[in-house]
């Protein structure tokens, strides 16, 4: 599943940011890594961009869609049965 | 002036000497450096809530405290290596190591991000004093940070501190100045076992060419694979660069990881310890009106809308206030000019005139309309819209071939194409910045803006002004699909951080305002005044006509116009404002409706809106992206004018 895929401000974890080694570090840079929970905040018109929430500092990412199908997550089962 | 004034005067010249200690702001972008630089040093630096407001740094002397101190306000970086132009600034200038102590600006209200720059600074030896601003943000978050453990932990000062109400902002230059005179090495990032041996390893193959403080960073740049690193490390010693790949790789191997994040990993998980250490949550965050406005601010129906009704609506108010404004302080001066023209005939009389035409002109007509729009600039760079705009444009710019982010520059070409072209810098790839620089000069900047409410406004109405300012929209974006065909390439994904809203103090809004319009007063005014001038010299000595009928078969043939407005095209030239003050100076009467037909008003206002971008303009053009595509730029405006007024005029024939 990708960010693509999420429903909105359903948070989930970032499992890998499999989309090259340049772009990995950009959205590193501006605060997305594996391991963070984050949540799809909006969507934008005319199939632009995602509005990318990083849980644990609450700062807001807007992240193209094509980047955002590379950003693969998964869902925070564990999160919810405890 | 007293004597001792004189004194320091005459220690200016030589204040480049080492006597005035230097610090430079460094921090992530959009952490407040350059309103702690205002607020230290006066308003000189833009500041703007999005990322990329600095792209260039600003120099300024301050006295603090009673020391003075020379400050430079540095782009925002979100880590030592630099993924845009504006970036690589900041990092030349630290390689340049111009600054006694570094100020490192943190944002507190997101301390993690921001401490993997402060882990980076940490690595180098170049001494720092910390200010943990935004912290009013932070509590808003419901945060409280413990200043004096975060402190410990670096080993480096750390100032709380407040830039937009100057809270903590002398205190913290103190703390630079103290670590200037006594440099302290500030605590090394300690990464795993594997990492530490690795660098220790680096390090003793490194040549001997290089500063021992200099080594350790050397080595860490090394193996986060720095390019201009390896190439100083590679000119001094092939081999050891080449052994120390080697090391890079296999360390890479395995955690098995890409080899350049290693470190950017393990500085993430520190940094995520070291706030989780020093920062506790003492109470929910407020979920706040501000929060709240997004969902309609950013909503994807709503959003475009509200802007678009903001919008009319400013432009409705400043029509209507800066009319009446206008007509006020237009009426004497225009009785003033008379007057002196018929007490002095010849030529002192036609030089008065025009000096009372233009004192006048830059005073009733141009600033009732500037000033609403400098104000309405400068509240929608801080409040922080520019980058929702961005966020809700991108996938509309991306079919005109654009990136989401040229939006942020773009908006702010509606109050001058100027800054526009040179905030394209803020983007990662050439192609964009290319683009940009090309389509900013088709945006209405203020002084077009003028020139519309002026005319179309004031014989058309207040619905033909927003005619006006979809067809600039929509002749931009034509213009921006067209010359994307021919660059080729596709706009990177748009990548980038929304900050939350944030309500400027009205102070900072006003010396923002006040600075541009000051800058307004001290360099087009003049302009304008000489240019009136000089028309009527032009107009007294006949040459006016020359220029006139040496272009009435474009003006007069080609578009319909009164040939009296073909010099008035050529001012405009030099500032867009002009045309409308030399032609009411040609035409001889503000009420252009008398001597012009309605068609003629609107071919003269579109010609106008989109012909040859002013000089200011084309010369910035120049230095961002050359002569070759500055050339194709002002081809294409006047190409696009002349199109476009024709087919006006065509309504009129
Ligand atoms: N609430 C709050 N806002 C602040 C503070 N400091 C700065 N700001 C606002 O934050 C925004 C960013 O400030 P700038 O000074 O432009 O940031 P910068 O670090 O120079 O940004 P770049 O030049 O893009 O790197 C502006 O809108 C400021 O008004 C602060 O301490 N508290
Ligand atoms: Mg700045």
């Amino acid at each position: 599943m990708t960010l693509l895929d999420v429903s909105e401000s359903l948070p989930v974890k970032v499992v890998c940011v499999g989309c090259g080694l340049g772009m990995s570090r950009n959205l590193a840079s501006l605060g997305i890594h594996a391991g963070d929970i984050v949540s799809v905040v909006r969507r934008a018109p005319f199939s632009g961009p995602i509005l990318v929430r990083v849980e644990s500092t609450g700062a807001n990412i807007a992240v193209g869609r094509e980047m955002a199908g590379r950003i693969t997550v998964e869902t925070e089962r564990h999160r919810d049965a405890s | 002036m007293k004597l001792k004034d004189i004194g320091t005067l005459l220690e200016l010249p030589d204040s480049n000497g080492s006597d005035i200690p230097t610090l430079a702001f460094v921090g992530q972008p959009n952490c407040g450096k350059s309103t702690l630089f205002n607020a230290l040093a006066g308003f000189k630096a833009n500041t703007g809530n999005f990322t990329g407001t600095s792209v260039e740094f600003t120099e300024s002397l301050a006295v603090v405290g009673n020391r003075r101190v020379r400050l430079f306000d540095l782009p925002g970086t979100y880590s030592l290596n630099p993924s845009d132009e504006a970036e690589a600034v900041t990092r030349r200038w630290l390689d340049e190591r111009r600054a006694d102590a570094i100020i490192l600006v943190l944002d507190a209200s997101v301390l993690s991000r921001s401490l993997e720059l402060a882990l980076e600074m940490a690595e180098t030896d170049m001494p720092f004093a910390i200010a943990l601003n935004m912290m009013d943000d932070a509590a808003r978050k419901g945060i409280s940070i413990d200043v004096e453990l975060l402190s410990a932990r670096l080993g480096v000062p750390v100032v709380p501190t407040v830039a937009t109400r100057g809270t903590g902002v002398v205190q913290v230059v103190s703390s630079a100045l103290a670590v200037a005179s006594r440099p302290v090495q500030a605590i090394r990032p300690v990464y795993d076992r594997d990492v530490d041996m690795a660098i220790e390893s680096v390090e003793a193959l490194l040549p001997a060419g290089l500063e021992p403080s200099e080594r350790r960073f050397f080595a860490v740049r090394v193996l986060e694979g720095d390019a201009d690193v390896e190439a100083r490390v590679g000119s001094l010693n092939r081999e050891a660069l080449q052994a120390a790949l080697c090391i890079r790789h296999e360390l890479a191997v395995e955690h098995g990881w890409p080899e350049d994040g290693v470190f950017a990993s393990h500085r993430h998980a520190i940094a995520v310890n070291l706030s989780e250490a020093v920062s506790k949550v003492v109470r929910k965050p407020v979920r706040s009106k501000r929060d709240r406005f997004d969902s309609v601010a950013m909503h994807p129906v709503f959003g475009p809308l509200a802007a678009f009704a903001a919008l009319a609506g400013f432009f409705a108010m400043s029509f209507f206030v800066g009319g009446a404004l206008s007509g006020l302080v237009a009426a004497p001066f225009e009785h003033l000019g008379e007057a002196l023209a018929g007490r002095f005939p010849g030529v002192v009389g036609a030089v008065f005139k025009g000096l009372v035409d233009g004192l006048g002109g830059g005073l009733a007509i141009v600033l009732p309309y500037l000033l609403p729009l400098l104000f309405l600039m400068a509240l929608l760079e801080d409040v922080g819209y520019l980058p929702r705009a961005a966020f809700l444009m991108d996938g509309l710019l991306h079919r005109i071939g654009l990136h989401g982010k040229s939006a942020v520059p773009l908006i702010m070409g509606y109050g001058c194409n100027v800054p526009a072209i040179v905030g394209a810098r803020a983007l990662e790839s050439r192609r964009d910045r290319l683009l940009t620089v090309l389509i900013s000069p088709f945006i209405a900047c203020s002084a077009r803006t003028v020139v519309i409410l002026a005319l179309v406004g004031a014989f058309f109405g207040l619905k033909w002004v927003i005619a006006f300012y979809l067809l600039n929209i929509l002749v931009a974006a034509g213009v921006g699909r067209l010359i994307s065909s021919f660059v080729p390439g596709t706009p990177f994904g748009l990548l980038m951080d929304i900050p939350p809203y944030r309500i400027p103090p009205f102070r900072s809004v006003a010396a923002k305002v006040w600075f541009r319009t000051r800058s307004f007063l001290l360099s087009a005014w003049p302009a304008l005044i000489v240019a009136s001038v000089l028309m009527a010299l032009l107009e007294f000595a006949g040459i006016d006509g020359m220029i006139n009928s040496f272009l009435q078969p474009f003006t007069v043939t080609l578009l319909g116009l009164p040939a009296a407005v073909g010099v008035t095209l050529v001012f405009g030239i030099f500032r867009k404002e002009l045309t409308l003050l030399m032609l009411f100076q040609a035409l001889g009467t503000t009420d252009v409706s008398s001597v012009m037909s309605p068609v003629q008003i609107m071919t003269f206002v579109v010609f106008v809106l989109f012909y040859i971008p002013c000089v200011a303009t084309v010369i910035t053009q120049v230095r961002e992206i050359g002569w070759k595509w500055t050339g194709i730029s002002v081809l294409l405006s006047a190409s696009v004018a002349t199109v476009l007024a024709f087919l006006v005029s065509l309504a009129g024939r």
